[in-house]
């Protein structure tokens, strides 16, 4: 596959990050095939982009935190493929960017190495599968509130109490989410993994998922190194919607300090009043 | 286990919620909208339009509203040193029991 995206930058012209991100999605097109999508033009008429949008894998660069870009995004209905913001990019790099809106030597650097590090990813998309250690079904209980049905599995599973999941191997995990976090965002959008390779200690983030309105940051149960990320979601998050236990999981850890962590996680006996209660208070 | 613990401590124990940097904050309102437990007010006649009411709301450990926050007004206490925290109450906890 070419490395061709549709790209809807934020291209905003509030601040540096904006400005950008309107860089960055220049430097694609002119390295690549991909087409850019002017969000304000898009915003207001979507004639003119609807064809690039549907045939080309989309690209979104938000400027900041407000992700303007990927609300845009969401309203129109896309599936995103890959998605960065350009503020989270700089920190990654601890680099400053600059208050006003004019680009200067830093914040071309910064455009360089975002680009560089996105063909870079496109190249290696077809990873290779090696085979899991982990269950490929679960059996689960039902705890029923009106018309939803909330699937919990009983055993071999540990939460914690901000409705994360980890099902232990040996000293390697898989953790996700539980149904009442893809039930109370309702159809997620978007996945931002962590970095594979980073370390995480007990309840630290392992990135987010977000749906049209509400971001939710995947709390570590335990403390350990990334292995590997279910890279299938970056393309289709609403897997964790389909089933957050099995093709919805979201990283793989090495444990690092499992006899420490053990003191703070749940088993499905203490998690589920947790999440019976949530539940009720959810649809009242 | 009700509903004003997390991990059996009582929640006015930990300290867990965004502090707003009133010096970034351009009072868009983005976290008040985002935020289902109510831990913001707005105070539209007040030179800070927004502050923390309730705190003890705040999912401990939580800091999604951060995300939504286009100026990088809120931060949060370290995750770790809260991490410690807990534990050392349960620990005492139990030892009272």
């Amino acid at each position: 596959m070419s490395n061709e995206y549709a790209i809807l930058p934020c291209n905003g012209l509030d601040k540096c990050a904006g400005c950008i991100s309107r860089e960055v999605a220049l430097k694609m097109m002119e390295q690549t095939e991909s087409e850019i999508l002017c969000p304000v033009l898009y915003r207001v008429t979507d004639a003119r982009y609807n064809k690039i949008a549907e045939e080309k894998p989309l690209l979104v660069v938000d400027g900041c935190k407000t992700r303007c870009a990927s609300k845009i995004a969401a309203e129109k209905g896309l599936k995103v493929a890959k998605k960065i913001t350009v503020t989270e990019e700089a920190k990654n790099r601890n680099m400053e960017i600059v208050d006003g809106l004019r680009i200067g030597e830093n914040e071309l650097k910064l455009t360089d190495d975002i680009v560089t590090e996105l063909l870079k990813e496109k190249e290696k998309d077809e990873m290779l599968e090696g085979k899991s250690i982990f269950p490929e079904t679960y059996e689960y209980e039902f705890y029923q509130k009106d018309k939803f049905i909330f699937r919990l599995p009983s055993t071999g599973f540990y939460f914690n109490e901000n409705d994360v999941w980890v099902y232990i191997v040996g000293n390697k995990a898989r953790v996700g989410v539980t149904d009442y976090v893809q039930k109370s965002l309702s159809d997620i959008m978007f996945f931002t993994p962590p970095a594979v390779g980073s370390e995480v200690e007990q309840f630290g983030e392992l990135g987010c998922i977000e749906s049209g309105k509400a971001v939710f940051e995947i709390i570590s149960p335990v403390s350990g190194k990334v292995t590997s990320i279910n890279d299938k979601l970056v393309s289709f998050p609403e897997w964790i919607n389909e089933n957050p236990y099995e093709k919805g999981w979201i990283v793989e850890l090495e444990l690092t300090e499992l006899e420490e962590d053990q003191d703070l996680l749940l088993d499905y006996n203490a998690y589920l009043p947790i999440m019976k209660r949530k539940v009720d208070e959810f649809h009242v | 286990m009700g509903e004003n613990t997390f991990m059996g401590v009582p929640r006015d124990k930990i300290d867990w919620s965004p502090r707003i940097d009133y010096n970034k904050c351009d009072y868009c309102m983005e976290c008040v909208d985002f935020c289902p437990h109510n831990v913001f007010e707005v105070r539209e006649n007040e030179e800070k339009k927004l502050i923390v009411k309730n705190p003890n709301n705040c999912v401990v450990f939580c800091r999604a509203c951060g995300k939504t926050c286009g100026p990088d007004a809120l931060s949060f206490p370290n995750k770790s040193e809260t991490t410690k925290a807990i534990k050392v109450i349960r620990k005492e906890m139990k030892e009272n029991e």
